[in-house]
C-alpha cells in the first residue's frame, strides 16, 4: 500500500510526480499540492484568497492536466500560490472546486505546464495512482 | 528500452535504429553521437522517445537526434523531425512549451580584460535591471492591441519602440518575425500571460552571461562574424515566457480531439498533432509563429536592457562598450523549409525541439553579411565551462534538415543534481574560478550545475566531425546571471 500522497521521481530534464489517492478527488488534490510544493515551501503560508475552478474534459486524464494547468494559469496571472483545495464535484469529465491561496513569490522553481506524457490514472487496490510529468 | 544491440553503426558519429525495430515506425531513427554520448543516451528514455517520433504521419527520411539528446516529454530533447508539407502533421509537443526558446549573442569591440575591474558591478547592475525569475513582470506593459502587434511583428515591434537599432533585425533568424502569425489563433489567456513579461529572462536554464572569446578555430568565418580572441561578448538565453507556455498548453489540449478526428494513432498523448493543411494544424502554426515572434521581441528587449546597463556602468570608464548583435537563433520551433527528399525538392515542416538551424553557405534566408560563409550557430554550454559559436554547413542541408545541436544536454536529473551539489558551494567554486554568479535561487543554481550536463566539448566535437556544423570560436563565462 503506498503511504505517500505524492513524491518526485527521476526525470532527466523535467520533473515528474508520482501521485497516490484513495479516491479520484484525493489524486487531484494531492497532485495540486505536489505541484505547488515544487514551486515554494508551503509551510507557514496562510491562505487568504479563494478562486473557483470549473472544468470539463473528455476523460479523467485530460481533466487532471486541465486542473493542473488551470492552477498554473491562475498562479501566474494572480501571482498566488495555492495550498488548500476543496473539490465539490468530480466525475471523469467535470470538476468544480474552490482553491485557497496567498499572494507570494515562487521560491523554488517555475513550472511551465503539466503534460500528457505517458499519463494514465491507474486503478490500484486502495485507490488510484498516476505519474504526471511537468515541463520546468 | 532501446538497447545498444538495437543500434546499427553507420559511421563513427552516426547510429541508426532500423524501421523494423518497432512495427509503428514509419522511418528509421538516427542519432549523432560518439560511443560515450551514445552510452549516456541509453541511460534514460530518450531513444524510446525518438522512436515514438518516427511514427508521426508524414515524417520523411529519419527521426533525428543530436548528440545533446536527453529525455523530454513526448518528443526527445535534441530531436529533429521533418514532415511532408502540407499532408504531414505538425505537433505542438515537437516544439515544446517554451516556443522559440533560443539564444542571442552580442559582441563588443573591446577586450574582456578592460572590463574585468568592473565585472562585479556590471553583473550586479544587470541582475538589477534585467527582470529574471519565475513569472516575473517586466518594465514593459503591453495593452491588448500591443500584444497582438508583438506576436505579429516580433523583434521589429521592439525596434520600432526604440529597443535597439534597425541593424539588429537582419541578424536574427527570420529577421525576428516569422510569417504566418495570427492574433486570432492565440487565446486571451496566452495574451494575458504575455502582457507583463516582455523583456524578462525567466528561470530554469535561462541565463544572461558576460563572456570572453578564448579561442578561434576558423579565422575566415570568425572575421565574418566579427569575433576575435580576448573579445568581450554577452549571451542571452530565454524564450516566449508564459505566452508561449499557454499557446502550447492550449493546443496540446485542443489537438487531443483532432487526433481522433483524423484517425491518427500515437504511442504517447503528448505527441498530439494535426495535418498541416487541417484547420487545427493551420491554427496551431499561426499561434506558434506568434509565440516565436513574442520570443524574438523578448530577446530584443532583453538586449536593450543589457545595452542600457553596459552604458550605465561602463560609459566614461572604458571605450567601445557598445554591443553589436552577432545572431539570434531559435532552438524550439517548427519551420516550413525545402530539402531534397528522394531526389526531389520537397516542402517540409521541420520540428526542432532542442535543435538549432544550421544553414550552410549560399542559403537565401541568410543575411548578406553571412551568406558566403554560412549561418552563425550558437551553442551555449553549462555555466562553468564554455559555449561555442559554430557555422552551418552544406552537409547539414543534406543530412539533418539544416539542423545541429543546441547545447550540452542534461545527464543528471534536477533532483539528483540538488542532492549532489549545494548551490552556495557551487557559487563559491565558480567564483574561485573567476566566474561571478548572481542567482535568484540557490537550489535553482544547483540544478544547473556543470556536472548536471554532458561535456559540451564532446557534443560540439561530434557535430563538427559529422559535418553538421563547424567550430568557429569558443567562449568562456566571466559572469553568469540566472533567474
Amino acid at each position: 500500500m503506498p503511504s505517500f500522497r505524492f513524491k518526485e521521481v527521476e526525470h532527466t530534464a523535467d520533473l515528474a510526480l508520482k501521485v497516490h489517492g484513495h479516491s479520484l478527488k484525493e489524486v487531484f488534490i494531492n497532485a495540486a499540492c505536489g505541484l505547488f510544493s515544487l514551486m515554494a515551501d508551503l509551510e507557514n503560508l496562510a491562505p487568504s484568497v479563494s478562486r473557483e475552478v470549473h472544468l470539463e474534459a473528455p476523460d479523467r486524464e485530460s481533466l487532471l492536466v486541465d486542473w493542473l494547468n488551470e492552477l498554473l494559469y491562475l498562479h501566474e496571472v494572480e501571482e498566488e500560490i495555492y495550498t488548500r483545495f476543496e473539490i465539490e464535484t468530480l466525475s471523469s469529465t467535470t470538476l468544480s472546486a474552490t482553491v485557497w491561496g496567498t499572494k507570494t513569490k515562487v521560491s523554488k522553481l517555475t513550472v511551465k505546464a503539466a503534460t500528457f506524457h505517458d499519463l494514465e490514472i491507474r486503478d490500484i487496490e486502495d485507490g488510484y495512482m498516476t505519474t504526471v510529468v511537468f515541463d520546468v | 528500452m532501446v538497447n545498444k544491440k538495437d543500434l546499427k553503426r553507420i559511421t563513427d558519429y552516426l547510429y541508426e535504429i532500423p524501421k523494423e525495430y518497432r512495427e509503428d515506425m514509419r522511418v528509421p531513427a538516427r542519432i549523432y553521437a560518439d560511443e560515450k554520448l551514445l552510452e549516456a543516451s541509453l541511460g534514460d528514455r530518450s531513444l524510446e522517445q525518438l522512436v515514438n517520433t518516427a511514427t508521426l504521419p508524414g515524417i520523411v527520411s529519419y527521426a533525428l537526434a543530436m548528440p545533446d539528446i536527453h529525455q523530454g516529454y513526448g518528443f526527445t530533447i535534441g530531436g529533429v523531425a521533418a514532415t511532408r508539407y502540407p499532408s504531414g502533421v505538425i505537433s505542438p509537443g515537437g516544439v515544446g512549451y517554451d516556443i522559440n526558446c533560443g539564444v542571442r549573442l552580442l559582441i563588443s569591440n573591446m577586450e574582456a580584460d578592460e572590463i574585468k575591474p568592473h565585472i562585479s558591478t556590471l553583473i550586479s547592475a544587470l541582475y538589477y535591471n534585467v527582470p529574471s525569475g519565475v513569472g516575473k513582470k517586466g518594465s514593459i506593459k503591453l495593452s491588448p492591441s500591443q500584444v497582438d502587434q508583438v506576436l505579429e511583428k516580433g523583434a521589429a515591434w521592439a525596434v520600432k519602440q526604440g529597443y535597439g537599432p534597425q541593424e539588429d533585425l537582419e541578424r536574427i533568424e527570420e529577421r525576428g518575425a516569422m510569417a504566418g502569425a495570427e492574433a486570432r489563433a492565440v487565446s486571451s489567456r496566452a495574451k494575458e500571460r504575455g502582457k507583463n513579461q516582455l523583456g524578462t529572462l525567466g528561470s530554469g536554464n535561462h541565463f544572461l552571461e558576460i563572456e570572453e572569446v578564448v579561442e578561434v578555430y576558423d579565422q575566415e568565418v570568425a572575421d565574418a562574424f566579427g569575433l576575435f580572441p580576448g573579445q568581450l561578448a554577452v549571451q542571452i538565453h530565454s524564450g516566449s515566457r508564459g505566452f508561449g507556455h499557454q499557446v502550447c498548453t492550449d493546443y496540446v489540449r485542443s489537438l487531443q480531439k483532432a487526433v481522433t478526428q483524423y484517425g491518427i494513432q500515437l504511442p504517447d498523448r503528448e505527441l498530439v498533432c494535426a495535418p498541416l493543411d487541417s484547420p487545427e494544424g493551420r491554427d496551431y502554426f499561426a499561434a506558434m509563429a506568434g509565440a516565436a515572434n513574442y520570443a524574438w521581441a523578448n530577446r530584443q528587449c532583453l538586449t536593450h536592457h543589457t545595452r542600457r546597463t553596459f552604458e550605465e556602468v561602463l560609459a566614461g570608464k572604458v571605450r567601445n562598450w557598445e554591443l553589436i548583435t552577432v545572431y539570434d537563433v531559435a532552438h524550439n520551433i517548427a519551420k516550413i523549409e525545402e530539402y531534397e527528399v528522394d531526389g526531389q525538392r520537397t516542402k517540409l515542416c521541420v520540428h526542432r525541439k532542442g535543435a538549432t538551424r544550421a544553414f550552410g553557405p549560399g542559403q537565401p534566408e541568410l543575411p548578406g553579411i553571412y551568406r558566403a560563409v554560412g549561418q552563425p550557430v550558437l551553442v551555449p554550454g553549462d555555466m562553468g565551462t564554455a559555449s561555442y559559436v559554430l557555422v552551418g554547413t552544406q552537409e547539414a542541408m543534406k543530412a539533418s534538415f539544416g539542423s545541429t545541436c543546441h547545447g550540452a544536454g542534461r545527464v543528471l536529473s534536477r533532483r539528483a543534481a540538488k542532492k549532489r551539489i549545494r548551490g552556495d558551494k557551487l557559487k563559491a567554486e565558480l567564483e574561485a574560478q573567476g566566474i561571478q554568479v548572481r542567482a535568484g535561487s540557490m537550489p535553482g543554481l544547483a540544478e544547473e550545475a556543470p556536472d548536471a550536463y554532458k561535456d559540451i566539448e564532446r557534443v560540439v566535437d561530434v557535430v563538427h566531425r559529422a559535418g553538421l556544423a563547424r567550430k568557429v570560436a569558443k567562449l568562456r563565462p566571466l559572469a553568469v546571471m540566472k533567474g
